[in-house]
């Protein structure tokens, strides 16, 4: 038992060293500094706040989602400050089943057929999987050798959106709650053409050096527009992409 | 550190999941049946069950009884209420109030949110037996897209009776109906005489195909369209007959005339390659139960062992211009007509035309148009 203690300790005090030793001809030192790097969106394309429609979320499946990232940060030598600009490949997406009371709800027939519009309770599966080009533009600010913040606004070009879903199990009512009243087993719908192309929003996160040239980072990013265009009626609250981002960083 | 990573991620989710709201307060307000214990305790001069749909309640009653004095009292919606305006022009409480009913009444109901409100008109009529049907008498009917539902007219020649019911108010979900007109069931100024009915398989949008239920005939019938059921079971939702048989009866007769869809399809939207498209036309008596009125359904009215009598026009036919037919009511093999029955309301009868044969299966030909006026029904006095 002592024996493993002092081996620890030592274990540790030479990990010290090397990493104090690896600092004097660190990566993060150069005027320079260029990232490639890969991770795991997880989030949600929400309401925010959750309308009152919305009664209950009774399942939630993040999904698997890629960003992968190339970047590069300028240092402000002397000053713990930088830019850094990046260029991310990256999905967001999920699936959630939710249950609605009294939810107004349009679709367009898109044959120009006139449209669907009602009040719905009942659930509602929605799936989003949208493919972003993102550009993030970041202040970046260093605390000691190891840990990065950085943090500030991107910009996004949507190349591929899907988004569909199925309302099930409940009624819809003609136009308004005191409409005709239909019960409904399934129905699906696909806005997916209706999705907005262009993005934008903050981000804002930490990096941590854990080797000399490997880092795990963590990122939030949250959308300030909604991924359907303002006069979209279908679904009639703003939804906004908002994730996080957590993943591993190769520093040269 | 990869702690503080998913501490950081499960945060927003955690904030998302608090932040469901509090419940709001119903928006609906329905009558959605009349008070069982009222029924029982009225049971002497009622006929069948009521009828409640969206905005009306049709009850039938007795001939001989009285109806200037009647109390009904409704089952609403959780938390609505219901309200009439009192002689002096006050909006008073009206759920279990007295009132005559020599004319249809009209009630209000209010959501218990108080956002929304709903008129029904509440009638207790008194059966008028299916003589002659001219389709003169149509109103217009729904949310916002309006399409037409024929009446007929009550005794006194001004009260409506909500004999006649056709899928419009289902079809009304697709979207598509944008005018009257533009509904399977619609008003055509060109009959024999005065206006007839037209009925049109139509294209239900891509939102209706999508889920399944690509067309929808035309159809009109003697019974009650229940569009609750009318994307969940739409063989369901056509409720036919009603108890309007007083006497038997001899034969169907009325003009027509019919014109098909070019391309006929299947539930799936896909061509059947030489599948000529067909109209129907038929009345059907049948058995009821007088003290619990069970109607027919897309699924047996032409099947059902209930049946005593079918009167059908048989191969109807391509007729451009309109054509006169005759069919005679012939009794099922092993069925009589009972005198006893009749007396007792044990029968009901339906009159059904559509403009696709197995519209009520989404099969056939989208421009299939069918015309219809000037029916009768002749019965033989026993």
């Amino acid at each position: 038992m002592c024996m493993k203690k002092i081996i620890l300790t030592l274990l540790a005090v030479i990990a010290v060293v090397v990493a104090v030793a690896e600092e004097k001809k660190d990566v993060t030192q150069k005027e320079w500094v260029f990232r490639v790097a890969a991770g795991y969106n997880l989030g949600g394309t929400a309401p925010l706040p959750l309308p009152r429609e919305i009664r209950s979320i009774d399942g939630f499946n993040p999904g698997l989602n890629y960003a992968l990232e190339g970047s590069v940060q300028k240092r402000f030598v002397g000053t713990p400050w930088g830019v850094m600009l990046g260029l991310r490949l990256e999905t967001k997406g999920m699936e959630t089943d939710a249950r609605v009371k009294n939810y107004h709800m349009e679709a367009v027939n898109s044959d120009g057929n006139g449209k669907v519009v009602g009040a719905w309770t009942g659930m509602v599966k929605t799936r989003v999987k949208n493919n972003y080009i993102s550009m993030p533009i970041l202040a970046t600010y260093s605390i000691g050798n190891r840990w990065t913040l950085s943090a500030g606004p991107y910009i996004a070009w949507m190349f591929d959106g899907e988004f569909t879903g199925e309302a099930y199990d409940g009624y819809i009512r003609d136009q308004n709650p005191t409409g005709e009243k239909a019960e409904v087993t399934s129905a699906v719908y696909d806005f997916s053409s209706s999705l907005e192309k262009l993005h934008y929003g903050v981000q804002a996160g930490g990096e941590y050096r854990a080797t000399e040239r490997f880092a795990l980072y963590a990122n939030l990013q949250w959308g300030l527009n909604g991924i359907f265009p303002n006069d979209f009626g279908s679904v009639t609250f703003d939804l906004y992409p908002i994730y996080a981002t957590l993943g591993f960083a190769y520093m040269f | 550190m990869i702690k503080k990573s998913f501490l950081l991620l499960i945060l927003p989710l955690s904030l998302c999941v608090s932040c469901i709201q509090d419940e709001a307060p119903n928006a609906e307000c329905d009558i959605l049946a009349v008070e069982e214990a009222w029924l029982e305790e009225n049971k002497d001069i009622i006929i069948g069950t009521p009828i409640v749909q969206n905005d009306r309640v049709s009850v039938m009653l007795k001939i001989g009884t009285d109806r200037t004095a009647l109390n009904p009292s409704f089952v609403l919606t959780e938390g609505a209420t219901l309200t009439m305006v009192s002689a002096t022009g006050q909006e008073v409480d009206a759920n279990g109030v007295v009132r005559d009913f020599s004319t249809p009444q009209v009630y209000t109901t209010h959501s218990e949110d108080g956002a929304w409100k709903k008129e029904y008109r509440v009638s207790f009529a008194y059966p008028n037996m299916l003589n002659t049907l001219s389709f003169e008498h149509f109103v217009l009917d729904g949310a916002k897209n309006k399409y037409y539902r024929w009446v007929e007219l009550a005794e006194n020649n001004v009260d409506t009776l909500n004999y006649w019911a056709s899928g419009n108010a289902g079809f009304a979900f697709t979207g598509v109906g944008t005018t009257p007109s533009l509904y399977p069931t619609s008003v055509s100024g060109e009959g024999v005489n005065g206006n007839c009915v037209k009925l049109t398989t139509s294209d239900t949008g891509l939102i209706a195909q999508l889920n399944k239920k690509p067309i929808a005939a035309g159809n009109i019938f003697i019974g009650e369209f229940n569009s609750e059921n009318a994307m969940k079971k739409p063989l369901e939702a056509t409720r036919f007959g009603l108890q309007l048989v007083d006497k038997k009866p001899s034969t169907l007769s009325g003009w027509y005339k019919y014109t098909p869809g070019e391309i006929f399809t299947d539930k799936d939207k896909k061509e059947v390659v030489g599948m000529r498209d067909e109209c129907s036309i038929y009345s059907v008596v049948f058995e009821v139960d007088p003290k619990d009125f069970v109607p027919l359904d897309g699924s047996n009215i032409l099947s059902s062992e209930r049946i005593v009598m079918v009167a059908q026009v048989e191969n109807p036919g391509e007729p451009k211009d309109w054509t006169y037919f005759e069919a005679p009511y012939k009794l099922r093999e092993g069925k009589i007509f009972d005198n006893e029955r009749l007396k007792n309301n044990g029968y009901a009868i339906t009159v059904v035309a559509s403009s696709s044969k197995a519209g009520d299966f989404f099969e056939g030909a989208i421009g299939s148009t069918l015309y219809i006026d000037e029916f009768a029904i002749s019965w033989k006095n026993e």
